[in-house]
């Protein structure tokens, strides 16, 4: 139990330190990495609390997300390798406050409200179990959930790029053409041609 | 037996392993060219390590020295964890998770991750593109694998690589499910940065996000290279391959009979494969072979309907 107890607290500290490391490094790639250590110091604290599948399942998704975040972040940003050192954070003051008060507010909220111990038995198939509920009675929440994030993703996509580059995009903005009335500059889709 | 017993073993076996992908790399290489082998060639890849060892190491300017140093580490690291859930005989495993191939999951998508740190913390152009270029293809490829190994697992109906290994005792998943062992050995490809998956380290860029490596750091990101190699190996083995079981021989040498086929066949693919232009191959692993992987999950989620 007791090398339980300080796997529980290293790994819950580191959690908070690289969470921390987010908002102070100066690069976009390192805060994404440091915001994906510290998901995995939690999906390592889900390993002792007796749920390996969702655990092990966080460090992939987090990998897989922060991977895709720092591309895209780089990609759309005028600092091609995220390696130049930049400014991290907007409105910072304010945010710095909101999260502190946040941090505070569920930092009590936990330690009055009554946790229930409840050692899970380690014989009890828990990822089978999981595998039920989440196909069985939770099948539509899930779901549903599983759909309102991707509607989310599409939409918000289709309203950021709507503004391209030389124009609106429902209106067919274009490249102009190298030459007076020449064809448009730039890569001609390959099906186009 | 002791618990330390099986991770005695893991190290042993990457660490032989690694030199025998080496040695097979350069065998290929002479076969190919129709030139004879000699004993020598088992012994090369010990003389370029040691030439790697004694050259200095060179910095470029303002690279993230933590990451760049940590880079091999780290890919070595993910080789020995994802092979920890393996089994080389039954009982016979590091650690015998129920959530096996979810673990092994993860050591892909963070492969993924040090790949490219790897390249970006050199903070020179090569390395960069060759990092970027690698993101692009490697993740879709770690996607794909995903429903690959869901599949493998379905006529277990179980995640823990010990069951999937159990479930092959009469049929073996490359019988039930031959595309699935084909994805994944490119997968393989991918993840060790070789032959026709090879965008991160390629000589198109002059070693890619290796260009800047030299010295020891060269020698040890070349040494996780093929540590993974034989990771991904022993996973194939127990996966597709039936793991230890087979007839007349004891279950662990099947196992390291099977190991050695797989890294033969991926050292075969890295010589005589090209490779697609990154486009291309994008196109090709959303629109054609996730399909498949797709395909092959019905299809074997309907096998256990049926004949279960």
């Amino acid at each position: 139990m007791e090398v339980k107890d300080l796997a529980f607290f290293v790994l819950a500290a580191s959690a908070v330190w690289t969470g921390w490391r987010v908002f102070r490094v100066d690069s976009m790639v390192r805060a994404s990495f440091s915001l994906m250590l510290s998901f995995i110091a939690v999906g390592l604290i889900m390993l002792l609390l007796a749920a390996p599948y969702i655990g092990i399942a966080t460090v992939f998704m987090m990998a897989v997300e922060m991977m895709v975040m720092a591309l895209f972040m780089v990609m759309f940003m005028m600092n091609p390798a995220g390696l130049n050192p930049m400014w991290m954070v907007h409105q910072h003051r304010l945010a710095a406050a909101t999260g502190f008060i946040t941090f505070a507010a569920l930092t009590i909220a936990v330690l009055l409200s009554d946790l229930p111990g409840n050692p899970v038995d380690p014989a009890k198939p828990v990822i089978h179990d999981l595998g039920v509920e989440l196909l069985g009675n939770s099948m539509l929440i899930f779901e549903t959930a599983g759909i309102t994030l991707l509607a989310t993703m599409v939409g918000t996509v289709i309203l950021s790029s709507r503004s391209g580059r030389y124009g609106p995009a429902d209106e067919g903005s274009l490249p102009p053409p190298l030459t007076p009335g020449g064809r448009p500059a730039g890569r001609v889709p390959e099906d186009e041609e | 037996m002791s618990a330390a017993v099986p991770i005695i073993v893991l190290f042993y076996v990457l660490g032989v392993g690694a030199w025998l992908a080496a040695a097979l790399d350069r065998a290929a290489l002479k076969l190919m060219a129709g030139r004879p082998l000699a004993a020598a060639t088992m012994a090369e890849p010990w003389r370029q390590g040691d030439l790697h060892l004694v050259r200095q190491r060179i910095w470029t300017e303002r690279p993230d020295a933590m990451n760049w140093l940590l880079a091999p580490a780290l890919y070595l690291i993910l080789a020995a964890v994802g092979m920890s859930v393996v089994p080389f005989a039954p009982g016979f495993v590091v650690a015998d998770l129920d959530a096996g191939i979810v673990l092994w999951g993860a050591c892909e998508a963070l492969t993924v991750v040090v790949v490219f740190l790897h390249g970006w913390s050199a903070n020179a152009p090569l390395p960069l593109i060759g990092a970027y270029r690698y993101v692009a293809i490697g993740l879709s490829a770690m996607l794909l694998s995903m429903f690959v190994l869901i599949a493998a697992a379905l006529p277990a109906e179980s995640l823990a690589v010990s069951a999937i290994v159990e479930s092959q005792a009469s049929v073996w998943n490359v019988v039930r499910q031959p595309p699935g062992l084909l994805l994944f050995l490119m997968l393989g490809l991918s993840l060790t940065l070789r032959g026709p998956f090879d965008y991160a380290d390629a000589s198109d860029l002059a070693g890619g996000t290796s260009a800047e490596d030299s010295g020891p750091a060269r020698a040890a990101w070349q040494a996780a290279r093929l540590a993974m190699l034989v990771s991904v190996s022993a996973m194939t083995s127990a996966v597709f391959l039936g793991g230890y079981h087979g007839p007349w021989l004891p279950g662990p040498v099947w196992m390291l009979v099977k190991m050695a086929g797989v890294l033969a066949a991926l050292v075969g693919a890295t010589h005589m494969l090209a490779r697609l232009p990154p486009a291309r191959m994008l196109t090709l692993l959303w629109t054609v072979l996730l399909p498949l992987a797709f395909l092959v999950l019905a299809l074997v989620g309907a096998e256990v309907l049926l004949w279960k």
